[in-house]
């Protein structure tokens, strides 16, 4: 089975691409394990990257939580697995000591947006397709949530999250959700392009250091606020009222 | 002085909660903010979404001065500074969406109201704003809600600086969240912003406002507590006799 999540590194430089395209790369609990197993590489590394760039495969970034993983039919704990690896992922991305730079290709839904935001550097195409429609489907974004409250402030998230939905990459570039935003698809990789050498000019350890109070002063070290924040989210999807709504969008 | 009425939009009924003293802007009085915090958790109890605004030309004024110089100790000013801080509270501690309609002007108390909201609309020349050091009186009282909700650098700058600004201003770091172009379109855009958030699963968004309240610290009550008693320190002082003193109206 080829791998849901590819690693390359060159030099100082590391991709991680998710690898699930014909998922538009739903987040699996195996996806996620894989990309687990990516930054297991990336930590074992002697020479480690200084900057980190994620991206995902074929047209889409990644379309949030696989919701074909999360209907409880017989084993309730496989939604709460799949909460708890993505809080432990995105909590060990942003640990990473290399700057994080998402390569927002296309569709950054839920989860998936969740992952964009945890990023230090975003950049995505103006028709691309992002936010956070959890309330919609009657779950709560527990995960993401402390995230895009770092990145954008309580009151935004606020705005963002109660009021569900997709938004446009122009209008997630307004909100502080990404960094940069330019015009089309065709456009990406020249501004990642130019990110990452802006990024690799400057010494790793001036970065790495950097980061690492960037991260002390905004609490992001806090691995226990994602771990119940994926406790409160398994227990709003394991509702009636949540299961209905996530099988009857499955019909 | 203050109303609630039913509206029903795609068969969502929505509770509009009204200021309804405009021939003094929506000045406060204690006994209008009192009744806020009784009727808005009332509010929510029977309509799905709860919309704060207020009748006439403008959301609300601030403090009705004229009334608190009636008590150079500090009396009235101290029912209305805890009001505040009470209905800010009551207001975000509402499990239902809550949207504040601020056409006009939203100024000094009535500016910090609008930390109590989910969202918060109002049109681009409105005037914002907390100038009451001005009067003598320390903006403390909002600060527990609205650091939480803009930037900390911003935060500062505006309960510091006793200036007003405008609503496109407030849009830019953040206060207010959906801007029109009159003030006569912001009750229509926040009922529909209200019956938007309304049509959402009602476990679903009660849990996620929840979760971002703990996250952003404003259900610590001790941040909110020592916000007013910071306010509450100075009233009835002599410098805000001398100043709150000398207005004339």
């Amino acid at each position: 089975m080829p791998k849901l999540a590819l690693l390359d590194i060159t030099g100082n430089l590391a991709t991680l691409t998710l690898n699930r395209a014909d998922a538009h790369n739903a987040m699996s609990i195996d996806m996620l394990a894989d990309a687990h197993a990516c930054m297991d590489t990336l930590e074992s590394l002697d020479n480690q990257p200084s900057v980190l760039v994620i991206t995902g495969a074929g047209r889409s970034f990644c379309a949030g939580m696989d919701l074909k993983e999360v209907i409880i039919d017989t084993d309730a704990s496989i939604p709460r697995q799949l909460l708890e690896s993505l809080a432990k992922l995105t909590h060990r991305i942003r640990m990473f000591p290399a700057v994080t730079v998402g390569r927002i290709n296309g569709a950054a839904i839920g989860g998936g947006c969740g992952l964009s935001t945890v990023c230090d550097i975003s950049i995505t195409h103006a028709d691309a397709k992002l936010g956070f429609p959890e309330v919609d489907l009657g779950l709560c974004p527990a995960v993401v949530a402390p995230w895009l409250v770092r990145k954008i402030g309580a009151g935004k998230a606020r705005q963002v999250l109660l009021t569900g939905g997709l938004i446009s990459g122009t209008r997630a570039y307004e909100l502080g959700i990404v960094t940069q935003v330019v015009e089309t698809r065709d456009d990406l990789d020249e501004a990642v392009n130019k990110a990452t050498a802006s990024l690799l000019s400057g010494g790793p350890d001036a970065l790495g250091a950097t980061k690492a109070l960037l991260n002390t002063l905004d609490g992001s070290n806090d691995l226990d606020i994602l771990l119940e924040g994926a406790a409160l989210s398994a227990s709003v999807l394991a509702t009636d009222d949540a299961q209905n709504r996530l099988k009857s969008r499955q019909k | 002085m203050i109303t609630l009425t039913t509206h029903t939009a795609d068969s969502h009924n929505i509770g509009i909660i009204a200021f309804d003293r405009p021939g003094k802007r929506n000045a406060l009085t204690p006994e209008m903010l009192d009744r806020l915090v009784d009727l808005a958790p009332q509010a929510a109890g029977d309509h799905d979404a709860i919309v704060l605004t207020g009748e006439g030309r403008v959301f609300c004024a601030g403090f009705d001065l004229a009334l608190c110089q009636t008590t150079p100790d500090g009396d009235i000013m101290r029912k209305l500074l805890t009001g505040l801080s009470n209905s800010c509270r009551t207001l975000r501690n509402i499990n239902k969406p809550v949207v504040i309609a601020a056409h006009g002007a939203a100024i000094a108390g009535g500016c910090a109201l609008l930390g109590g909201a989910d969202i918060v609309v109002s049109n681009t020349a409105a005037k914002l704003g907390y100038p009451v050091t001005k009067i003598g009186v320390s903006p403390a009282v909002s600060a527990p809600f609205l650091g939480v909700s803009i930037s900390r650098g911003a935060c500062r700058e505006k309960l510091l600086l006793p200036e007003l600004f405008s609503g496109k201003h407030a849009h830019r770091i953040g206060l207010v969240h959906e801007l029109t172009q009159e003030p006569e379109d912001v009750i229509e855009r926040a009922l529909s912003i209200a019956a938007n958030l309304a049509s959402k699963p009602h476990a679903a968004y009660a849990a996620t406002k929840q979760w971002i309240s703990k996250l952003e610290g404003s259900e610590q009550q001790n941040h909110a507590k020592l916000g007013l008693e910071t306010s509450l320190a100075l009233t009835g002082g002599p410098e805000e006799q001398r100043l709150l003193g000398a207005l004339t109206f």
